[in-house]
């Protein structure tokens, strides 16, 4: 089910209704209506998955468990890499089989030896690489004794399986989300409301701003070889604002709709494209994911602790490994490694903490020297995202080659009807909402608020009529869901 | 709580308003179908495919017939005859209706499958299409169709005008192509092309589609009087048709034998033109509306088995060219 489908504006409300005011005096009734709801949820696309997650979430919960009682180290270790081969398993089984065997494959046939094996014709099952990690989360959290297991099926099946960030995060740490299930939780107008023009934000960017640049981005990208290096220019700029107003925008819904039913998930974007250099960027990037990292790889594997080549060959793993969640191809690789030598000199000069503050905190305009800071992180990222969203590392090559040719002085010219014009209205006016609300968790947290009541419901209503206008055409899924 | 679902209410309330609003300023330039789904019940039918909807005028019958006969004919991949298009005219239809007039156009493709095994009903083209997952067809504006069925963004709707496609009230899909002989000629080549290559090789005559033309008639005989017609088509075409359904009229003789009278226009390929050699243009579809709403005016119709022809089709072809 998408967030930006009939089935879910019809699914929302329902379970909204049961939740509050068929099973809001029993905890335990709440929590199963959770899980009943998410996995109804995710079974739309194809139930047979449902089967995956369920191993997931039995295996997890035994271990936990059996992690609660084992006191002999070797023994917590064998629970551990249970849990995290199982996981790892599941997801290196439907994601990356394929992928190392056609590499296999291609090294033999280099050599000259010739081998048959058997490739697999699997569907990768939505949404595995995020839930995976929020079970892995929860296992290797318990075994650090950061968390307590828990002892409640039904609590640990709704932190796994929890609808509104199921397929595509914020990925949840154990540790915030799964307390959130014991408690009982009360409905908060305020946090309702603000739940509500989250989803509204969230949706504005992924059908007005997204799947617009979405057109535009594919139509370039995928005949690339017939355009100018300044046409492929834009349409990298296109793709990089589609990336961010899908991936963000479903994280927003994910948000608002949690805070719908009394939850707080983590923030997973934090503005981006307003950072000054890049360890800003990935510190407002994909948060979830980031962290996620960081404390359970980057950390374990050193950190920026011991000698330089360690801390240089942290950065490069880290990047690399967040590369390859991404997806099995070498563009995800290339697109890691790009984003770590991007990093490495600001991190080798101790530079990578400078910008730790919103830009222009408290002011409105930036100054000349955050403006071109933020320009140039921003075309950075619009470099390495060519390879995010190239078809092969040629495709990437190609492209790229072409923007550094003469072409690149030539007039951008892809759209014969000239119906992208709107677009870069709306883009501009995006920007602006994004850079208004700079200072909060999302631009309409606070935008709005002090103006008179019917201003501010027209404002909500212009968005909500802009989402409307710019719907239909079928459901347009969301990028990370292959993820 | 109840503040916070009484404000939901009302801007769900307002913005149902403006999709309702957008949907009412969908018209005949929206999409080929979308207005036959938003006129009333009918007494009167042309049914069929795109030669049928394109070539019929449900003006012409009105002023011969003095009755107005609605075009619900849509294209072969919707409407050949199944259970999913008498589902939809047993909709459509007005349910008192005793003395209606029924025009089902027949060809072979329409009583064709493009599966292998042409009597697998549940893998029929039109199941996923508009006509099987709409179910109100006579709602105005019709929100249920456009949510279902239109494939582009809703403000379209408020700025799509073209200028080649209209569909009228009356359910007459006018097409304004060009009609130069070099670029019919192309589109007649094109389009003999597709149906030899593509189609030929892949489509089977489908028992259960017969059988639910049969249905149909049948149906629509409890109404009133049903009229079998082929309509005419480019003379190249016609042979890719003999490939398919060699003895076409005698494959439907049960279909006929039911019906108040048939009549095959096949005969006069040659005498009327074509926009791409499928499909009637506007001049010779009024011709062979007002051919086929005499016929059905004149007793000739209740002669079965019988192929009437117009003398008058042959001197109009002179006034064409």
């Amino acid at each position: 089910m998408l967030f930006n489908s009939i089935d879910f504006a019809v699914f929302l409300p329902i379970v909204f209704l049961l939740y509050w005011f068929v099973t809001n005096k029993n905890l335990t009734l709440q929590n199963f209506l959770i899980v009943a709801a998410s996995y109804l949820f995710y079974g739309w696309w194809d139930w047979r998955f449902l089967s995956l997650i369920l191993f997931s979430t039995l295996v997890d919960y035994a271990i936990g468990i059996k992690l609660m009682n084992v006191e002999i180290e070797f023994k917590r270790k064998a629970l551990l890499w249970t849990s995290v081969l199982v996981n790892l398993g599941l997801l290196g089984l439907c994601k990356y089989y394929n992928f190392f065997l056609d590499n296999f494959i291609s090294a033999f046939s280099f050599f000259g030896y010739e081998i048959s094996t058997y490739s697999l014709n699997i569907i990768l099952p939505v949404g595995i690489s995020f839930y995976t990690f929020q079970t892995l989360s929860y296992t290797i959290d318990v075994y650090k004794r950061k968390l307590e297991p828990t002892l409640d099926f039904i609590a640990f099946a709704a932190f796994v399986s929890f609808f509104p960030q199921l397929v595509a995060g914020p990925i949840e740490r154990a540790t915030n989300l799964l307390p959130q299930f014991y408690k009982k939780r009360t409905f908060d107008y305020e946090k309702a409301s603000d739940g509500l023009r989250q989803i509204l934000w969230g949706l504005f960017k992924k059908i007005v701003i997204a799947d617009n640049c979405a057109k535009y981005a594919n139509i370039i990208f995928d005949n690339s070889s017939n355009y100018s290096g300044s046409t492929l220019v834009l349409g990298a700029v296109f793709f990089a604002f589609q990336i961010y107003g899908d991936f963000s925008g479903y994280s927003d819904i994910a948000i608002g709709t949690s805070r719908l039913f009394g939850f707080n998930l983590k923030q997973n974007f934090a503005f981006p494209y307003f950072s000054r250099d890049i360890a800003e960027f990935w510190r407002r990037w994909h948060i979830s994911l980031s962290t996620w990292f960081r404390d359970y790889l980057y950390i374990p594997l050193g950190g920026s602790r011991g000698s330089t080549s360690n801390k240089i060959r942290n950065i490069f793993i880290i990047f690399i490994v967040s590369g390859f969640w991404h997806g099995a191809n070498w563009t995800f690789i290339v697109w890691g490694v790009l984003n770590a030598a991007y990093f490495l000199p600001l991190f080798l000069t101790n530079n990578n903490r400078n910008n730790l503050d919103v830009v222009a905190k408290g002011g409105f305009f930036p100054t000349l020297k955050e403006l071109l800071l933020m320009i140039s992180t921003f075309l950075l990222t619009v470099f390495a995202w060519i390879f995010f969203r190239a078809t092969n590392i040629k495709h990437a090559f190609d492209y790229i080659s072409e923007i550094f040719s003469s072409s690149f002085f030539t007039f951008p010219v892809f759209d014969q009807d000239d119906s992208v014009k709107p677009l870069f209205i709306l883009l501009i006016i995006f920007v602006l909402i994004d850079w208004f609300g700079r200072e909060y968790e999302f631009p309409l947290e606070k935008l709005g608020l002090n103006w008179n009541k019917y201003l501010r419901w027209t404002f909500y209503f212009i968005i909500a009529f802009a989402i409307l206008l710019f719907s239909g055409g079928g459901q347009q899924t969301f990028i990370y869901f292959q993820f | 709580m109840r503040r916070f679902i009484f404000q939901i209410l009302v801007f769900m309330f307002f913005l149902s308003g403006v999709f309702i609003w957008i949907c009412s300023k969908a018209d005949g330039y929206t999409d080929p179908f979308y207005i036959r789904f938003t006129t009333p019940k009918q007494e009167n039918l042309i049914l069929g495919t795109s030669r049928a909807a394109q070539g019929l005028q449900p003006a012409v019958f009105q002023t011969i017939l003095n009755k107005q006969i609605y075009n619900y004919a849509f294209t072969v991949a919707h409407s050949p005859f199944g259970s999913t298009y008498l589902k939809s005219i047993k909709n459509k239809i007005k349910p008192n209706t005793k003395n209606g007039t029924f025009i089902i156009t027949v060809d072979p493709w329409s009583l064709s499958s493009w599966t292998d095994i042409p009597n697998d009903s549940l893998s029929f083209r039109e199941l996923k299409l508009c006509l099987s997952n709409t179910n109100i067809v006579n709602l105005n504006p019709n929100p249920f169709y456009l949510l279902k069925n239109w494939n582009d963004k809703y403000y379209k709707i408020l700025t799509n005008r073209t200028t080649k496609m209209f569909l009228h009230t009356n359910g007459w899909l006018e097409v304004n192509f060009d009609m130069d002989s070099i670029t019919v000629q192309k589109k007649t080549e094109d389009m003999v092309r597709t149906y030899r290559q593509d189609h030929l090789p892949n489509t089977n005559f489908s028992a259960n589609r017969y059988t639910s033309l049969v249905e149909t008639i049948s149906f629509l005989e409890n109404h009133g009087k049903v009229y079998l017609v082929r309509l005419p088509i480019d003379s190249q075409l016609m042979e890719v048709e003999k490939e398919l359904i060699p003895c076409f009229t005698n494959n439907i003789q049960n279909a006929i034998d039911m019906s108040s009278g048939y009549l095959d226009l096949t005969k006069q390929n040659d005498n009327f033109r074509y926009i791409d050699g499928n499909h009637l243009s506007k001049d010779s579809g009024k011709i062979v509306s007002e051919i086929i709403a005499k016929w059905i005016r004149t007793d000739m119709a209740l002669t079965r088995n019988n192929i009437f022809i117009d003398n008058s089709a042959s001197n109009n072809q002179n006034n064409l060219q």
